[in-house]
């Protein structure tokens, strides 16, 4: 009966190993990037990080944690349990090779599962940043149409900022009745020329050249999307490793069935014969 | 009876859209205008004049620093807003007046040609 048993969870061993893409790609949980489009102006450097710390608190990031422990603590049992194959009796033996396979099965659809998010995660970074590659990309080809009215745009700031200071000057200004707009007006933009200040002055903002120059940082998007794609091509190649380990756990899970198979018979003192040779059946004709 | 409901909806959606879209140009236009026609204005003394339009100036000169400062206008200028930005010195009246220590009305002649030496070309081209 014990054996039956054996048999049958082998046989869904093996049934389970053609159905594990089919396991693997439900309930792995999903990450959409909760980014908000100012965050697009950040260094690469920064959004990198900034899109690393979004992805910790997604659900697809909590599975792949649990799915990472839980493949350690396989390894660790198919250890153990490879320590106790020797010294133990022909049944438990048995019994220990057959905890391997399952324990080898179990890690090889959580591994598989594993590459699956880590596959997704990658995904969803490269459809981020190739979404931002498009957005600049816009954006260039829209301020070089607009870059004459931005010109001139920005020569009338310079003139207006060098008059800021007349104007306060002028008496026919101190004298007459001030909106709120002006009064507000000259606040705010010390405020503002205060903070520019800081950033010119913060030492980040020296070490973040990239963002400055727009040509600079779709070089940097760009190598962001290739080592993405790479990273992604490594894990296919896990993934042909996993097809592989996987048919070998097959295998061996395939010679223990014949082993218990084999042993059984012999145990109920059944011998096997072939009884596709006509000389093997000749006493049955003959009796 | 529904045709003259959907017109109406739509006469009010255009209206609301139209509102909805005026931006910082169109009312420094219109404060504009209203100080050129203050500086045209014969109906009034020189004294009237100068009063009327310093109290309307501060207004225009709130109006000229939003419409410069303003990032809304980057995106897909209209053809007005590329103009009044490429004449700088007729635009925003109260900043050129100011960097070139006129007042507004006699700066704005300027800027149309409109100066006493021209002005006096023309009687002796007449004769």
């Amino acid at each position: 009966m014990k054996n039956i048993n054996v048999k049958l969870i082998l046989i869904i061993l093996f049934t389970s190993f053609y159905s594990m893409t089919s396991f693997a790609n439900n309930n792995l949980g999903e990450w959409k990037p909760q980014i908000v489009e100012k965050m697009y102006i950040l260094p690469p450097k920064h959004l990198n990080k900034v899109l690393n710390n979004d992805f910790n608190r997604s659900l697809l990031a909590l599975n792949l944690q649990n799915t990472d422990n839980n493949i350690k603590n396989k390894i660790e049992k198919i250890s153990k349990l490879n320590s106790l194959l020797s010294g133990t009796s022909k049944d438990e033996n048995l019994e220990v090779k057959h905890q391997i396979i399952v324990n080898k099965r179990d890690y090889i659809k959580d591994m598989n599962n594993l590459l699956i998010m880590k596959k997704q995660k990658l995904n969803t970074k490269k459809i981020f940043f190739q979404r931002i590659k498009k957005n600049m990309q816009r954006k260039t080809i829209n301020s070089e149409k607009s870059s004459e009215f931005l010109n001139n745009k920005n020569l009338a700031i310079k003139r207006a900022q060098k008059l800021d200071f007349k104007i306060l000057e002028n008496t026919s200004y101190n004298l007459s009745k001030k909106s709120k707009y002006f009064e507000q007006y000259q606040v705010n933009k010390d405020a503002v020329k205060k903070l520019k200040l800081a950033i010119q002055n913060h030492p980040m903002s020296n070490k973040s050249t990239l963002s400055k120059d727009p040509k600079n940082k779709m070089d940097a998007i760009n190598n962001y999307i290739l080592n993405i794609q790479s990273e992604i091509a490594v894990l296919e190649m896990k993934e042909e490793m996993i097809n592989y380990m996987a048919k070998i756990v097959a295998l061996d899970a395939m010679g223990l069935a014949e082993k218990v198979a084999f042993s059984s018979e012999n145990e109920n003192g059944v011998i096997s014969s072939n009884f596709n040779d006509p000389i093997n059946v000749i006493s049955v004709f003959t009796n | 009876m529904s045709k003259f409901i959907k017109t109406l909806t739509l006469i009010l959606s255009l209206t609301v859209c139209s509102y909805a879209n005026a931006n910082s140009i169109e009312t420094l236009e219109r404060e504009r205008a209203k100080i050129l026609n203050l500086v045209l204005d014969k109906s009034i003394s020189i004294g009237e004049r100068k009063k009327r339009i310093e109290q309307t100036q501060m207004r225009l000169l709130d109006l000229e620093r939003i419409t410069i400062n303003s990032k809304n206008i980057n995106k897909n200028p209209s053809y007005q807003t590329i103009k009044a930005f490429e004449n700088f010195d007729l635009t925003f009246l109260v900043h050129s007046s100011l960097e070139n220590n006129k007042s507004l009305s006699v700066m704005w002649f300027e800027k149309l040609g409109l100066t006493t030496e021209n002005l006096m070309n023309t009687r002796v081209s007449r004769k």
